[in-house]
């Protein structure tokens, strides 16, 4: 298996989709490896924080190339592998979204490879966009079918999200997770007796972990979108001195300048896709947490322009009416 | 086959950021850039007194100016926001909330739910979709001042003539400018995009909000700005279209029922809203009684 491993990895790493008989038996063991994980994994420093990536292939090896490869460097993806809606817009013509650069598959299935070789050098922590839910709406579905003329990749890779772990904790003092806080768990213990293994929730502490934000509130807030909460500084700072840590990693919002530190640097949004949806212009970044769990945020730019398929040109010229 | 038209002598111009072009009495101006920088995002968060839309582009610009009168007219992401609701929202702002909130909000207040709410505060309210109706922001009025007046129904030049616009002429300057994009919190999407093109004849704008709200509605804003050269006195006209449908009802017009991507792309949403019958989608909408619906034509009339 190893070396089988090795070679389906080697071909990920140049873009290229491994067969759909491999897809298969890549998602049963790693099922059988993320079974046995906890919901939330206990994880030693040094180790390098990644958030979302958003199927932005080769900007992922950017990060490799930034952060070190895998097993060298210790990684923990805490955000999005999948694409997000914007991005999957056609703009004038509806072929050349397939060439846009979107890479779902190979970088989702680039990421449990990775996992099923080095177990324990990979934690993957799942994001809201990880449900079936709303990989149909937004792409990866679609992405699927296109590349393997079914949907059962994409049903193989959706029994693998059900058990992708909530959380990770790192030496007793980093707490990483997609979203953030919820009201119904004020110890990090509590999510130990969520029943993950299933789609995301609408409600309840798992919904809230990979849906809820930071806000500049007191206290905890609904979003004024009618569901999910906002949590303030307050809830914090007592969420991390209840629990003992110095630190909340979290993904799931954009991040102009890589990352965002707020409340007194007692939580950090990771950003790790630059160049969203390649026309926004970002920065990314990862986060390393050293053998002290000092911290250090590597900003990184987008994979330069000549790589394949990313549209940097101009958009061709359109006669809207 | 349509006679060739003349090509009209022009000056283009380019930096990295920025492409002119000069025709005629016209300049016209595109700018794109980066997303803003998360200071430039606070300070306009502060100023607009709502949170910024995750994509922001605080740079970038389009606009059209009538050298001899001094007449420019721009489309701006800041100002576009400026028609976005502070506050909380009334009648004919069309409110709405994600498709789940009921089931959301009942699981944790009803009798069986496990986990009561917590105490919570009040967040600010706004309206968290970015609908916005505008329509292009007037820098400088020009020299007579000129102000938008309804169009006159029975005047051939009141209207943007789709037949000289469907005509395959060389299209001498063009730009697709992102004002802001947000993905809603992976609810959906809102979404404004101003294009031109300047052909021989004319100066052609059409500046498109669409909203996605995932099982719950679609809506779009259309602003055309039309200007032909061969108007005498040089005239602008400016129409505007709002429509909105409940989102099933969109979905009904998807070529195949599994493929769901062309509910995310702008034109497939606008021209599924706009085939619709006037009185589903630009008078019923999606019942939420939002004022943007329907259209207006409007006309200015420039010193020559
Ligand atoms: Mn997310």
């Amino acid at each position: 298996m190893p070396s089988d491993l090795d070679s389906q990895i080697e071909q990920l790493i140049q873009c290229n989709p491994i067969s759909e008989e491999q897809v298969k038996r890549l998602c049963i063991k790693a099922r059988e490896i993320l079974i046995e994980e906890s919901n939330v994994q206990v994880v030693d420093a040094p180790v390098t924080i990644c958030g979302d990536i958003h199927g932005q292939f080769f900007d992922l090896m950017e990060l490799f190339k930034i952060g070190g490869t895998c097993p060298e460097t210790n990684y923990i993806f805490i955000g999005a592998a999948l694409p997000s809606p914007t991005c999957l817009v056609p703009m004038n013509d509806p072929g050349d979204f397939v060439d846009r650069g979107f890479y779902s598959v190979e970088t989702f299935l680039l990421l449990l490879a990775l996992k099923v070789r080095y177990p324990d050098r990979i934690t993957l922590i799942r994001g809201n966009h990880e449900s079936r839910q709303i990989t149909q709406v937004y792409g990866f579905y679609d992405e699927c079918q296109r590349k393997y003329g079914s949907s059962n990749v994409w049903r193989w890779c959706c029994e693998v999200f059900d058990y992708l772990a909530l959380g990770a904790i790192v030496d007793g003092r980093v707490f990483c997770v997609h979203g953030g806080l919820s009201p119904a768990l004020q110890a990090i213990d509590q999510i130990r007796t969520i029943d993950r293994k299933q789609e995301v929730p609408h409600d309840g502490a798992m919904c809230d972990l990979l849906w809820s934000d930071p806000d500049d509130i007191t206290g905890w807030g609904l979003s004024p979108r009618g569901a999910g909460f906002l949590f303030g500084a307050d809830i914090t700072k007592t969420f991390a001195h209840h629990n003992a840590i110095d630190l909340i990693a979290r993904a799931h919002q954009l991040a102009m300048e890589g990352y965002k530190l707020m409340f007194d640097q007692t939580i950090v949004t990771v950003w790790s896709a630059p160049n969203y949806c390649y026309r926004c212009g970002n920065v990314a970044s990862i986060l390393e947490l050293d053998e002290h769990l000092v911290q250090e945020y590597k900003v990184f730019q987008h994979a330069p322009s000549d790589v394949r398929s990313v549209p940097l040109k101009r958009p061709p010229a359109d006669y809207f009416l | 086959m349509a006679a060739a038209v003349a090509v009209p002598e022009h000056k283009l111009s380019e930096s990295p950021n920025s492409r002119a072009i000069e025709i005629f009495d016209w300049t016209v101006t595109a700018k794109t850039g980066p997303i803003s920088s998360a200071a430039q995002c606070d300070a306009l968060q502060a100023s607009l007194g709502i949170p910024h839309p995750e994509m922001m582009f605080g740079y970038n610009l389009l606009q059209i100016k009538h050298r001899p009168s001094g007449w420019t007219y721009a489309f701006r992401s800041e100002d576009a926001l400026r028609g976005v609701k502070s506050g909380p929202l009334e009648d004919g702002d069309g409110g709405v909330k994600v498709g789940y909130a009921d089931t959301w909000l009942k699981s944790r207040t009803g009798a069986d739910s496990q986990i009561p709410l917590p105490q919570m505060v009040a967040t600010k309210p706004y309206d968290w979709t970015y609908t916005t109706t505008y329509a292009g922001s007037l820098d400088d009025a020009g020299s007579r001042n000129a102000q938008w007046t309804p169009a006159e129904p029975s005047n051939a030049h009141h209207s943007i003539p789709i037949a000289e616009l469907s005509r395959p002429d060389p299209i001498l300057f063009y730009a697709e400018i992102p004002l802001f994009d947000d993905e809603l919190h992976d609810n959906g999407a809102s979404h404004l995009l101003v294009r031109v093109r300047v052909m021989p004849t004319c100066i052609f704008i059409l500046s498109r909000f669409t909203l996605r709200v995932d099982n719950v509605l679609f809506r779009a804003h259309d602003t055309r700005v039309y200007h032909s050269f061969a108007s005498a006195p040089p005239l602008v006209v400016r129409e505007t279209r709002g429509w909105e449908a409940p989102h099933e009802r969109v979905k009904r017009a998807l070529p195949r029922r599994d493929d769901l991507m062309p509910l995310t792309d702008p034109n497939f949403i606008c021209k599924v809203l706009s085939d619709m019958p006037k009185e589903v989608s630009q008078e019923a909408g999606a019942g939420t009684g939002w004022r943007g619906l329907g259209t207006v034509v409007q006309v200015t009339t420039l010193q020559p």
